[in-house]
């Protein structure tokens, strides 16, 4: 079988795709963060095809390294706010968290 | 970015200056603040405003040099200088009202101004990007920063929930944009704006991958303009972060969010206005109409002012419809198609620093009147009699609900009028006729404020401390939105010549 850009752009889809389930699904603040990464790595798949059969280049590796350095930044960053939240109410569940709805 | 070329050292690093000192000022203040144990906190604000400052009067005198610097990343210019001159009288302002927030609490937050200024970087790279990683890579520095800023009030629950929720759909949204940036690349064979630029305008671009990464890129600016359906968050992170952030995040992030969309619009509108406009449209009404219609029955200012920033971000949009339209009219319309764009253009700069004017000063003064986020220092109905206990703090607060609301003589009156009046003039007078009845709906919650200040009794539990430098330099908003209102045309035609700029 030949692999071309179709079958990366289809792993980077379903790849998307677990992710947005995994934060529509998950109630558990981690899990959320965990399919937001899954969707920043579909995203690097498809810089990383593209640049590999479309622009013959490297732009597309270039912005794939910076995502990977910003998702950790972010990464970090989330779970600081995760711990903050935990020690004030005790859970770090997304739908306990509500006690700004009034 | 493809063929690079030796960069001339001397010329970049002089462009890059503003750049460089925030960035450098960010660093040295975090590092001031953890080494020299002898300083009083409250000097780190005079640190932060020298930073801010010198970044005013290295722009100002030095004439830095214009066009793309660093192979085409960023684009320097009158638009961006226009924005970090915005960005930093905002963060200047912001910084006032914290450190005076800090000092009358003795509760000080030395996080606080290396991440302000941290933000005020990624805004900066955001209005000079010209390439999809420098968008990106502005945003997500912009937003990290502001996470933090909106949920790092330690021990309070409001700002971590606040924060919390800041930081889930904004990770969420920025994996939409980026799947979105990675779409226009493979359609446009580059991510730099001069690429996708020569290939619209070549046509050779893949439709199916254009739009696909269009849309998605829309979610990840719509969620950072609060534009509805994207606007979820924003009543809750509004109401939980501490005023002096809110104000922030409300006034700047919503003005870099527009210069990028805009710059993103006029980018892809060769080949793409025929999608732009309808969307744009719907969501530019949908976004007026539910922010003004959920903010009449809000009880906390808070909460009433993130409702009324959505619908300030339709207002916005009609003016990004407006500059659409002509790409889409008949012959006649092509005819008058530069006059509009660029009116348009200047039209939304405008509201923007109007916008951020009037928004500055009502935060100021909900700043010096809450105590603590999320505590119900906020509701509407402690602001009963605060014309007779702090005549100063009302008049201000008086003045800018009138200018949020579009009355005249205000700022707010001229932003409205302008961007309504290019609407007009494309065409599109339904959209116009939507824009001011729902002008005239938000009469109504931004009165209500001002009867509560200057006909209501005061009320038992309302609170009497107040903090005279954000009052003062909340009054100095306050002429401003005044002085604007009366004398707008210097400053509009200013504008036309920034937005002349950055059309492609």
């Amino acid at each position: 079988m030949n692999v071309g850009l179709p079958h990366f752009l289809t792993v980077g889809a379903i790849l998307f795709a677990l992710g947005l389930f995994a934060v529509m699904s998950r109630r558990n603040a981690i899990g959320i963060l965990m399919g937001v990464e899954l969707m920043l790595n579909a995203s690097n798949i498809n810089f990383v095809a593209f640049s590999r059969y479309v622009e013959h280049a490297v732009d597309g590796q270039i912005m794939a390294a910076f995502v990977i350095v910003l998702a950790a930044a972010e990464a970090a960053v989330a779970l600081a706010i995760v711990l903050a939240m935990y020690r004030n109410f005790g859970t770090a569940n997304a739908d306990v968290v509500q006690s700004l709805k009034r | 970015m493809n063929d690079l070329a030796i960069p001339d050292f001397g010329r970049e690093i002089a462009a890059l200056l503003p750049f460089l000192i925030v960035a450098g000022g960010g660093l040295l203040v975090m590092v001031t603040d953890a080494l020299v144990k002898t300083l009083r906190k409250d000097h780190l604000s005079y640190l932060v405003l020298l930073v801010l400052l010198s970044v005013i009067v290295v722009q100002t005198t030095s004439g830095t040099p214009e066009g793309p610097v660093l192979n085409g990343l960023l684009l320097l210019g009158n638009f961006s200088r226009f924005f970090t001159y915005l960005f930093v009288v905002i963060g200047v302002l912001t910084t006032i009202f914290a450190t005076g927030i800090f000092d009358r609490d003795g509760n000080y937050r030395p996080e606080f101004y290396p991440l302000l200024l941290f933000a005020i970087l990624g805004m900066m790279v955001l209005a000079a990007a010209n390439d999809l990683l420098t968008v990106y890579l502005g945003l997500e520095t912009m937003s990290l920063a502001t996470y933090v800023l909106a949920g790092g009030v330690r021990g309070n629950a409001p700002s971590s929930e606040a924060g919390f929720k800041y930081l889930m759909l904004g990770g969420f949204s920025s994996a939409f944009f980026l799947m979105g940036v990675a779409f226009v690349y493979g359609a446009c064979g580059g991510t730099g704006f001069d690429q996708i630029a020569a290939a619209l305008h070549s046509g050779s671009a893949p439709m199916p991958f254009l739009t696909l990464g269009t849309g998605l890129m829309l979610v990840g600016f719509g969620f950072k303009v609060a534009m509805v359906p994207f606007h979820m968050w924003t009543p809750d992170v509004y109401d939980g972060a501490p005023a002096y952030v809110t104000g922030f995040m409300a006034t700047a992030i919503k003005a870099a969010g527009f210069a990028i969309l805009l710059r993103f619009v006029l980018l892809t509108e060769p080949m793409l206005a025929f999608a732009w406009y309808p969307v744009l449209t719907v969501l530019a009404v949908l976004t007026m109409s539910l922010g003004n219609i959920v903010a009449l029955v809000q009880g906390n200012i808070k909460r009433m002012l993130a409702w009324s920033s959505i619908a300030h971000a339709g207002y916005l949009l009609l003016g990004i419809v407006a500059i659409l339209a002509p790409a889409l009219g008949g012959p006649e319309m092509m005819a008058r198609a530069k006059g509009i764009v660029e009116e348009g253009g200047a039209a939304l700069l405008f509201y923007l620093v109007g916008y951020a004017l009037m928004n500055l000063a009502a935060f100021g003064i909900i700043n010096v009147m809450g105590t603590e986020p999320g505590v119900d220092g906020d509701q509407i109905s402690r602001y009963a009699g605060l014309s007779r206990r702090q005549p100063v703090a009302a008049a201000t607060l008086a003045v800018a609900m009138l200018s949020l609301a579009g009355i005249p003589p205000m700022v707010g009156f001229m932003a409205k009028f302008y961007i309504f009046s290019v609407v007009v003039k494309a065409g599109l007078i339904p959209l116009a006729i939507i824009g001011v009845i729902n002008s005239l709906i938000s009469v109504y919650y931004y009165l209500r404020v001002i009867v509560v200040m200057y006909m209501h009794d005061t009320a038992e539990d309302s609170y009497q401390g107040t903090e005279w430098v954000s009052v003062a330099a909340a009054g100095l908003l306050a002429f401003l939105i005044i002085y604007l209102g009366v004398m707008p045309e210097a400053f509009h035609r200013g504008a036309e010549i920034v937005f002349r700029q950055i059309s492609f």
